[in-house]
């Protein structure tokens, strides 16, 4: 496949290096600076502006088949994949990063065609759209939700003395519906089974129904209800921290804070926030955080685009005794680090933007619908073919380091046990070790033969 | 300031406006008034002549600044009380009492210095409820929407006329606005006028009511008011087209055209049914412990709320003889005024909107003092220059307000008197209570005190800062005929 990539930033050069062992890539920057940074890739790098046809040319867009418009500007993303169709016919994937582009009053797909534009990411919305629902279950680190909202899955750091820790999984009496899916103890992952026993300090990804996983919830906080009136603060105002106060703002027993530092930007989202408590200083300023005692907060979320300011935010916030803390993070390098000094839940926009671009190029019928633990494991959606011989759970000899996690069939969704029979047109939710999705989609393809 | 500017288009609206003139003319002609009749044509005469010289002192401007439509405004409604007041001059009422009479009328306040209503012809009458009409919506508004020549300056001289805080616009033409305007108020006027007379009133007084009401004005040609009448479906009419004439006649322009949801997202229409209900029911429950029957304590309450809330001033009960708890709630209401955008004067609900959020604001600032707080209105935040100049308007407003009852008091008023008349012809309200209460008048009053009370009408209608504003001294010091004629530049 050829593809080519304009924007030779942090997304592009992700991009490129994931897609560079297996494809011809083409990196469009005006830069020529950037040549040093992709001289490690085997890529081709064209040096020239983006919107130019000439650039676009060199780099061959006419016989292009995918192209992926990353760079810092929307403007330039849409205009790029609006001429790059006018000169060939790759297929494009444009980034987006504010809101009024591409929809302007739910008219979103006519203008995408206008600009022939085949898929958008928009990483910042994604990424207000996880924190949102990492929020909504309290004491979760990390959220998803699948298939409409009929199949969740919740990932929890298990403390000392919690009741999941008491036995073999088999003998914890986990409501029907609900199912670990995965137990991660250090580094490493393991899918459990029912003589696992879980530690203190393990994390663990729960998957299940909508019902049962309500019924988790319930458990994992104690079988306190959870609080009447929870308090989050966000840090930081911008393109994420700005979509997600929106979306917080409307909801009823949440009260929220936003520390944004510019004065203007500060003014900007006051006046469109109707409940929020929009606070102007730095999230970093110890007493400015005492004195509006966030410390009281169930959940900090800091998404400033820095991720040294969003870790001294974070720590200062851990520190003064916050429940929750969500640090978004910049350079996936990061990540790990990040999770190690305490923070919950370190999340990064485009790494999971990056993640869903390689997977459209690579990943065949299977549909990505999640990527975890900074990308070692995948949630996939496995359609079951027509020719698939019915079989069941027990017999289906899956790759190792997966698990089918759900069965979709017409409109209902169940968690599957052992003689569950997995049939043709049934679609499955599967988790998988980043290393085993191919083995996954191989096996179901293969398998249908 | 370029004078030649102003003086130019003050006199071209001077002039339209003595083809108002024209229409009492015709009623005294009717009825066979010949001597008022005489008056009229010299008003129109006098108006028209005046108007045109003004005219042709100097050429059309090609712009017009913001202080030059300040001074035309002001200037306008000045000249335009001048030439109203010669019909009744002509009719034997003093030189004071004329000019008071005549603002009273432009500005909508219904305050009356007639204290015979027998000795005035019909073609008087009608035409003290015509100045109120054409007053209600604005004589600017009216001139902008029939003057097509004055495309330039128009826009300036609109919003000069009615500088509230929310500057709604219908289109973006301010002609078109002020067209569409104009056509909903005649629209509502005739439906009223055609109502009352259905419900029995003389076509006569059917027109002149309508006339005041929609202009939330309050001259009545009958001496008892609308209590002379003794006409209760009248008195539930008038209260629906009195609220109408205080809500804001932009939104209502919205609603008739399709958006018939767009009052009730108004916040300051919410806040204004609010205030009217709340305060209906309480001069209800007062005046019915006073004796009253329930049913009249709600139509008397809620008529005389609605009549001092909107400004008009009609009174279809002798509220100077209800108890000081009814009375009360009237006075409170005389400082509050209809909305912005309408016919009502007085300070406007949405300023008391804006002042409330604004120091609720101030509180939650010493809870969090690094908080960034913006007041909001209708979910958008109020820039902050337009809350300075809501709060500006209310210090010169008292300050207006203290001025006006030091003077009545001083000159022969009771306390009572001297601050009920002073918040009732600034706010163009009308009626106050004591010797101005709504079976008196303002006649027997001092000559120096209706003066005074005359220019609180005027510094009222527009809204205190638009005159306060051209009375600077630097505003005139620093005028010129011209701009670059006879300029240092040009001498050097």
């Amino acid at each position: 496949m050829r593809a080519i990539i304009i924007g030779g930033g942090d997304v592009g050069y992700a991009l490129a290096r994931a897609l560079a062992p297996r494809h011809d890539v083409f990196v469009i920057d005006h830069d020529p600076a950037v040549g040093e940074l992709f001289a490690s890739l085997d890529v081709e790098l064209v040096t020239g502006s983006a919107t130019s046809a000439s650039a676009l040319r060199r780099a061959h867009v006419e016989d292009a088949d995918l192209l992926v418009a990353c760079t810092g500007l929307d403007e330039v993303n849409i205009v790029a994949c609006s001429i790059a169709n006018g000169l060939g016919h790759p297929e494009t994937i444009c980034f987006v990063s504010k809101d009024d582009f591409l929809r302007p009053s739910g008219d979103r797909d006519s203008l995408r065609e206008h600009f022939g534009i085949d898929r958008v990411i928009w990483p910042e919305a994604q990424l207000a759209d996880d924190i949102e629902r990492i929020i909504a279950a309290p004491g979760a680190i990390d959220a998803e939700a699948f298939a409409g909202g009929a199949v969740r899955l919740l990932e929890y750091r298990l403390e000392a003395g919690s009741p999941l820790t008491a036995g073999r999984i088999a003998e914890l009496g986990l409501p029907p519906g609900a199912l670990i899916v995965a137990v991660k103890a250090g580094d490493r992952f393991t899918i459990p089974r029912g003589g696992t026993r879980l530690a203190p300090g393990d994390k663990i990804i729960l998957m299940g129904t909508r019902e049962a996983m309500q019924q988790v919830e319930g458990r994992m906080v104690g079988g306190a209800e959870p609080p009447a009136r929870r308090l989050v603060t966000i840090v930081g105002g911008g393109d994420v921290g700005f979509r997600l106060a929106q979306r917080l703002d409307r909801q009823p027993g949440l009260e929220l804070r936003v520390i944004e530092r510019n004065p203007e930007r500060g003014a900007l989202i006051a006046s469109r926030l109707s409940r929020a408590l929009v606070l102007n200083g730095d999230g970093t300023d110890l007493e400015l955080l005492e004195s509006e005692q966030i410390g009281r907060s169930d959940a900090l979320v800091s998404v400033i685009d820095n991720d040294e300011r969003n870790l001294l935010a974070s720590l200062i916030g851990r520190q003064l005794g916050v429940r929750t803390i969500i640090t978004r993070v910049s350079r996936p390098a990061n990540l790990r680090l990040f999770e190690r000094v305490g923070i919950d839940v370190a999340i990064s926009a485009r790494s999971a933007a990056v993640a869903a671009v390689v997977h459209q190029v690579d990943g065949g019928t299977a549909n990505l619908l999640a990527v975890l633990e900074e990308g070692q494991a995948r949630i996939l959606e496995i359609a079951v073919p027509a020719d698939f011989a019915p079989t069941t759970l027990r017999h289906l000899q899956s790759p190792p380091q997966s698990i089918v996690g759900a069965i979709l069939r017409g409109d209902t969704a169940h968690v599957p046990r052992g003689d569950d029979l997995i049939q043709p047109g049934d679609r499955l939710i599967v988790f998988a070790a980043t290393a085993s999705a191919d083995q996954v989609r191989d096996y179901f393809a293969v398998a249908g033969r | 300031m370029r004078l030649a500017i102003v003086v130019h288009l003050t006199g071209a609206l001077v002039r339209l406006f003595s083809v108002a003139l024209l229409a009492p003319l015709a009623v005294a002609l009717l009825y066979g008034e010949r001597h008022d009749a005489w008056g009229f044509l010299l008003a129109a005469g006098v108006a028209f002549v005046a108007g045109h010289l003004m005219r042709r002192v100097a050429e059309e401007p090609h712009d017009v600044r913001r202080v030059e439509a300040m001074a035309v405004v002001a200037g306008t409604w000045l000249l335009v009380a001048l030439a109203g007041a010669v019909p009744y001059v002509w009719a034997g009422v003093s030189l004071v009492d004329a000019l008071f009479e005549s603002m009273s009328g432009l500005t909508t306040t219904g305050a009356t210095t007639f204290a015979d209503f027998g000795a005035l012809g019909r073609g008087i009458f009608f035409w003290r409820s015509l100045t109120q009409w054409l007053g209600g919506l604005g004589v600017i508004a009216l001139f902008v929407a029939v003057l097509p020549r004055l495309a330039i300056g128009g826009r300036q001289l609109f919003f000069a006329e009615a500088p509230g805080p929310t500057d709604e616009k219908l289109t973006p033409q301010i002609r078109k606005t002020a067209a569409a305007l104009w056509l909903l108020y005649t629209g509502l006027t005739a439906t009223e006028a055609v109502s009352l007379r259905a419900v029995g009133l003389p076509w006569f007084d059917a027109v002149c009511h309508a006339f005041t009401t929609l202009a939330a004005g309050g001259f009545s040609p009958h001496p008892l008011s609308i209590m002379g009448y003794e006409n209760q479906p009248a008195e539930w009419i008038i209260i629906v087209f009195m609220f109408l004439a205080g809500a804001n006649f932009a939104l209502q322009v919205r609603a008739v055209r399709g958006r018939p949801l767009t009052l009730l997202r108004d916040e300051e229409f919410r806040t204004y049914a609010l205030i009217t209900a709340v305060f209906a029911g309480f001069g209800a429950l007062f005046l019915w412990r006073e004796g009253a029957v329930l049913a009249d304590a709600v139509r008397l309450s809620l008529f005389q709320v609605v009549s001092i809330l909107t400004t008009t001033g009609y009174a279809n009960a002798d509220f100077q003889r209800w108890s000081d708890q009814a009375k009360m709630v009237l006075l409170a209401l005389m400082f509050i005024g209809g909305c912005a955008g309408s016919a009502a004067g007085g300070p406007k609900v949405v300023r008391y909107l804006l002042i409330a959020r604004y120091t609720l604001r101030e509180l939650k600032r010493i809870l969090h003092p690094r908080a960034v707080l913006p007041v909001k209105l209708g979910g958008r935040a109020v820039p902050e220059e337009v809350m300075r100049g809501v709060l500006v308007f209310f210090l010169f407003y008292l300050l207006v307000f203290a001025v006006c009852t030091t003077v009545v008091v001083s000159f022969d008023a009771d306390i009572v008197t001297g601050i009920t008349a002073s918040i009732a012809t600034l706010g163009n309200i009308g009626p106050g209570f004591n010797r101005v209460g709504p079976m008196a008048h303002y006649a027997h009053l001092h000559a120096a005190s209706k003066v005074t009370l005359t220019a609180a009408m005027w510094i009222g209608r527009l809204e205190v800062l638009t005159v306060l504003a051209i009375l600077r001294p630097e505003v005139w010091l620093t005028s010129r005929w011209r701009t670059g004629t006879g300029g240092p530049l040009a001498a050097g």
